[in-house]
């Protein structure tokens, strides 16, 4: 038998050099544990906020409730609030999942949404970007324009204004940066997946910077290989974002205002038949309520009390002035 | 050990008071070692020993408050790993190629009882040395601090007393002792296996 000093080095010797892991999948799980982590921190801070919080919201309790519910905006010190909910929607600060009680629910800051297998959401964040969360999603409000996706699938617009947000959603598989965009990002464990509508992102993935354009779609699976592909901004894939898209109040206001929505929803360009239409459109002042329908449904029902018409042109949305019939013999 | 967990303790903290320097360096200590963990019960597939130890990090994370010193922090690690393996395998419905690992059975006797190797013609050499292999990591893995790396510097790359010194930023004698623990804490790892 060989002496217990030479068992160990013949031993190790013999077994060789242990496995390294690659060093791709190292980035990758330490870029989700960081953000696990400051799940987690933020969590903690929540809490512990939540509890001296407590006893100063008891004496502004009355005030407070007159603000908000005079007000539909997000309010100073909440991140967001839900504007639209369908299917079953959790909500959680601390561990405790509840159903979420009504929409208009206002979020602070380590807030956690979930939907289930038929649930979707629609967020109004604080700085006027739209969260829109597809069944089987969790997200958790982390810092003002910061938000943690565990999973599933999300979509956002940072409106028109260009450059105006920049909103940061921080995954287990990456950091994606908007640069005033709309866009769809899917999280399924260490594998991501960006489709780009209009402008541009940028995504931080363990060190590595991918960016996507307008009409890209870029799938990144677990071990980083990556393939691009084209979408187009019509195209079905956003139809679920749409059909969960917050509707505006259009009660009036110019029948312009409600097109342009409608046209950016559903991913068109839009075309006036002439000056003069466009002018019409400025002009036509719209009564009514459109809530919970889809864009284009809302289009529909309001135009039929004036005088437009929508006519939808491949990627292009066109208005017209509602031909005459002719009269009968 | 007493120390060691008092140590993990006082690492936890760290990492749950916001100290991203004790995470990172918590992070690439334990992640090569539990890759492996994973790696040897899924069948060598890495895309899913990847997303287990992910999985493993996410979860001990959420449920690091709850730390309370019982066992070392690596052995608590791989606790969570082995949940996140039984999840995942009753998720999907199938039974792992391999449950159960030699050096998971309290007596790994049949690989180590002999070091004679098969001769290199005969048909079971293969399996022998991955048996062997499995179990030398499994150990190195097992052991304290920087340990492993510096048995595989001493043994495998050859480096003298002063380089592993050098790597470790200690002087050369104190080097010699870690080595000599080292090869202490291996032997008493094995041993309790055979």
């Amino acid at each position: 038998m060989e002496s217990d000093m030479d068992l160990v080095e013949s031993l190790i010797r013999k077994a060789g050099r242990r496995i390294e892991p690659p060093a791709a999948a190292s980035r990758q799980v330490y870029a989700a544990a960081s953000a696990a982590l400051r799940e987690k921190l933020s969590r903690r801070r929540g809490r512990i906020q939540l509890a001296w919080a407590a006893a100063a919201a008891v004496l502004a309790l009355a005030v407070t409730l007159v603000l908000r519910w005079a007000s539909p905006g997000v309010q100073q010190g909440e991140l967001a609030r839900v504007a639209r909910a369908h299917g079953n929607v959790e909500l959680a600060m601390g561990d405790a999942w509840r159903p979420l009680a009504a929409a208009q629910t206002r979020l602070a800051a380590g807030s956690r949404i979930r939907t289930l297998e038929n649930g979707r959401a629609a967020l109004e964040l604080a700085g006027g970007e739209s969260l829109r969360l597809a069944a089987g999603t969790e997200v958790m409000l982390d810092a003002p324009g910061r938000v943690y996706v565990r999973r599933g699938r999300i979509y956002v617009d940072s409106g028109e204004r260009p450059g105006a947000s920049r909103i940061e959603i921080v995954t287990p598989a990456g950091t994606a940066r908007d640069l005033g965009t709309q866009f769809e990002l899917q999280v399924a464990g260490a594998a991501l997946r960006l489709r780009v509508r209009e402008g541009r992102v940028a995504i931080d993935r363990g060190g590595r910077s991918i960016t996507g354009s307008a009409g890209e779609q870029i799938s990144i699976d677990g071990l980083d290989g990556e393939e691009r592909g084209a979408i187009a901004p019509d195209a079905p894939e956003w139809q679920w974002a749409e059909a969960i898209a917050p509707t505006p109040d259009m009660d009036g206001r110019p029948v312009a205002a409600l097109i342009s929505w409608v046209a950016r929803e559903t991913g068109r360009r839009l075309r006036y038949e002439s000056p003069v239409v466009e002018q019409r459109a400025s002009t036509v002042i719209l009564h009514g309520d459109i809530r919970n329908l889809p864009p284009l449904a809302a289009l529909e029902a309001m135009l039929a009390t004036t005088d437009l018409v929508y006519v939808l042109d491949g990627d292009t949305m066109e208005i017209h002035v509602r031909s005459v019939a002719p009269a009968g013999p | 050990m007493a120390d060691l967990v008092h140590v993990d303790r006082a690492v936890a903290r760290r990492i749950l008071g916001g100290d991203e320097e004790a995470f990172r360096e918590l992070f690439d200590r334990f992640f090569p070692r539990l890759y492996r963990f994973a790696l040897a019960r899924t069948d060598g597939d890495r895309e899913l020993a990847q997303d287990i130890v992910q999985q493993t990090f996410c979860n001990a994370i959420d449920r690091l408050d709850s730390y309370r010193g019982e066992a070392a922090l690596y052995t608590w690690f791989c606790q969570i790993c082995r949940n996140a393996l039984t999840d995942h395998f009753r998720r999907d419905g199938r039974v792992p190629g391999r449950v159960v690992l030699l050096e998971d059975l309290p007596n790994a006797r049949a690989v180590l009882e002999s070091l004679a190797a098969p001769a290199a013609d005969q048909p079971d050499v293969g399996a022998w040395r991955e048996q062997l292999h499995r179990i030398v990591e499994a150990t190195l893995d097992a052991l304290p601090g920087r340990y492993g790396e510096a048995l595989e510097w001493k043994y495998i790359d050859g480096l003298s007393v002063r380089e592993i010194g050098e790597r470790l930023k200690l002087s050369e004698k104190a080097a010699e002792s870690l080595l000599s623990r080292a090869r202490e804490s291996f032997r008493d790892a094995i041993s309790g296996m055979i």
